[in-house]
């Protein structure tokens, strides 16, 4: 532990000032490829038909593939939960997403590529699109994904479940009920460098794949899995990435760029433009987060029901994990001994989206903590009070059946009180982490209290 | 077309129109100045040219013939870092570092051009142009305004970690 709290310098630091630091961009390796991109240009819509004969005739052009070439085209996040693929890596017969690719080509420079892309030739079959979660439901709302609108693989259910004490007799005891709705929006993550790969075929056979992935084995697992190739075919190069934020979870580039390098048989390399990052490399979700909390009139939660819509936008991809982290953060930093969580994963014709900074988390803790603003105002409470008396403490029970060992809810809060000058009375400046006893263990918290560290 | 690049003088055969930060990047191998979004609006591609930044992505090769051009390459080596470069190591005022050649030297021809201490409002003013997505630019403002205060000069300056600590030497980037 001797490095904590010790000043030592950045290990890259001297790279980064120097503009030493290779980036993948910064590779040189002959003779390289360029790719681009044959992108959907409806929301929604059947392909009709697909020629790229003009394409492969043009000057420069090296490669072009079609989701036929492809070994294994469709591929999900989650196949090794046993949830199946719903994603193609090349759309195949249609499109659900504007900007969505369909094929992709590699040429001896950018501008030949591109002129590749824009000589294929393409016709579609406009459908109906759907944009917003919450129509997704109607009646009349066009079908747009295979399962249906709604991620249909939590276990038995097509929804995420939290199910903690008695929800119903919490809202019968309660003196107000406290309502919400949270809406945050997609973020584009904006990383200075833009999606970025270059692939270099080995003579052994081999693919050596330099990445700005932020993840490099699900990366490995996603070129491996469409290539229909061992792990041990891919050397990948990372660990320089010129920002992420989440939006380099994703394996955005790699895998063309891999078949393309295969076809060509060259070096191969794809850098997205920033046109393309923000278009089509997948954001941070929208939600519409509904929440309603039973409250007595001294200022304690006895419940929360909540309702969560997850814009997944045309694919699964790491969204129902992101729904789950989502889920063990319901509650928030505070003890609520009975809860209702319902969430839904939902698709729409938007870009997929994934994670960003605090993947699923961020959205609820900012319904959360808007809600505990809301609920101070109605109940006519402090709201720091109302935090303080709710935090959590050490033998709580969370949302999920985790007993806290090390809460921090109380210290932090006691902290920014601090920073921001706000003067607390003694009894909750005294306040600290330890079991609740005397006032601070109502009779309705005393089933959730669990000292012995077992989980519920 | 000739260019002056770092103190080099070099001869282009990019086509006149080709922006400058493409002849740097491929034709000459200079990957410092980088390319956020080839439309002017980041700031990552800057360098200097006659000592003033500008936006490679944006200017053609064929404007500039002639002229001296300064990328981060040539500011200084891991071995004896400008003012700028060492205010930025030693405040953590680079993260992932694609942002960094560009605020570096942008930095440097403010403080020339000052040539003395700056002013945070001067410094926000000069790296306006320029966006990092990991600081929150208060190391960065901190750095330029430290290094043009002449507070720091040197990599010994570094904080060392004491004996018995685990060795963390600056090796600079493994890749």
């Amino acid at each position: 532990m001797k490095a904590v709290g010790a000043r030592l310098p950045r290990y890259d630091g001297l790279g980064h000032v120097t503009g030493r630091t290779q980036f993948v961009d910064d590779v040189r390796v002959g003779k390289t490829l360029w790719v681009k991109a044959l992108r959907s240009t409806h929301h929604n819509a059947a392909i009709t038909s697909l020629d790229t004969s003009k394409a492969e005739a043009m000057k420069g052009v090296r490669a072009i593939i079609t989701h036929k070439d492809v070994p294994k085209n469709v591929y999900g996040h989650l196949e090794g939960l046993g949830v199946p693929g719903d994603e193609p890596l090349l759309a195949d017969g249609e499109v659900r997403w504007l900007g969505q690719p369909i094929a992709a080509v590699a040429a001896e420079s950018e501008a030949a590529a591109q002129a590749a892309v824009e000589a294929m030739e393409i016709s579609y079959e406009e459908r109906p699109a759907l944009f917003d979660i919450r129509n997704a439901l109607d009646p009349d709302a066009p079908e747009i994904h295979q399962w249906g609108n709604v991620y249909p693989h939590y276990g038995p259910y097509n929804h995420r479940r939290v199910r903690k004490g008695d929800i119903d007799r919490a809202f019968d005891e309660a003196d107000t009920i406290v309502e919400g709705v949270y809406r945050p929006q997609a973020i584009e993550q904006v990383p200075m460098e833009t999606q970025v790969s270059l692939v270099v075929p080995e003579a052994s056979g081999r693919l050596t794949i330099y990445s700005c992935t932020q993840a490099m084995y699900f990366s490995m697992g996603v070129v491996a899995a469409h290539l229909q190739v061992p792990l041990n075919k891919l050397k990948f190069v990372g660990g320089t990435v010129g920002g992420g934020f989440g939006g380099k979870v994703d394996t955005a580039t790699e895998t063309i760029c891999a078949l393309l390098a295969l076809k060509a048989r060259k070096p191969v390399k794809w850098r997205w433009t920033r046109e393309e990052e923000f278009l089509v490399s997948s954001t941070r979700a929208p939600w519409h987060i509904e929440l309603q909390d039973a409250v007595s009139k001294e200022g304690w939660i006895l419940g929360r029901r909540t309702v969560t819509l997850h814009d997944s936008g045309a694919y699964a991809r790491f969204s129902p994990y992101g729904l789950t982290k989502h889920a063990f953060h319901h509650s928030g930093a505070y003890t609520i001994p009975n809860l209702r969580f319902d969430g839904f994963v939902v698709f729409t014709n938007r870009v997929p989206t994934t994670a960003m900074r605090g993947f699923g988390v961020t959205s609820v803790s900012f319904a959360v903590e808007t809600h505990m603003n809301r609920i101070a105002e109605v109940m006519g409470l402090d709201p720091w009070e109302l935090r303080l008396k709710n935090a959590n403490r050490i033998g709580d029970t969370s949302g999920n059946g985790v007993v806290l060992k090390d809460p921090s809810t109380v210290a932090v809060t006691l902290a920014a009180a601090d920073r921001v000058g706000i003067e607390l009375s003694a009894e909750y400046r005294g306040m600290n982490e330890e079991p609740r006893t005397g006032a601070l263990l109502p009779e309705h918290l005393v089933a959730q209290q669990n000292l012995n560290g077992e989980g519920a | 077309m000739n260019l002056i690049v770092n103190g080099s003088e070099v001869e282009i055969v990019s086509p006149p129109l080709t922006p400058l930060l493409h002849v740097l990047r491929d034709e000459l191998d200079i990957t410092g100045p980088k390319a956020g979004c080839q439309q002017g609006g980041c700031g990552t591609c800057t360098v200097l040219i006659d000592g003033e930044p500008r936006r490679s992505c944006l200017t053609a090769v064929a404007a500039v013939d002639g002229a001296s051009i300064t990328t981060i390459e040539g500011v200084g080596q891991a071995e004896e870092l400008s003012a700028v470069q060492a205010a930025f190591y030693k405040h953590y005022a680079a993260q992932c570092g694609f942002c960094t050649p560009g605020m570096v030297l942008a930095a440097t021809a403010l403080i020339e051009r000052k040539g003395g201490p700056v002013e945070r409002d001067e410094v926000l003013e000069a790296l306006g142009g320029h966006y990092c997505r990991c600081t929150g630019y208060v190391k960065i403002i901190d750095a330029v305004m430290a290094a043009s205060r002449g507070e720091v000069d040197s990599v010994d300056d570094l904080p060392v970690p004491e004996p018995g600590q685990p060795e963390v030497l600056p090796k600079g980037s493994p890749a």
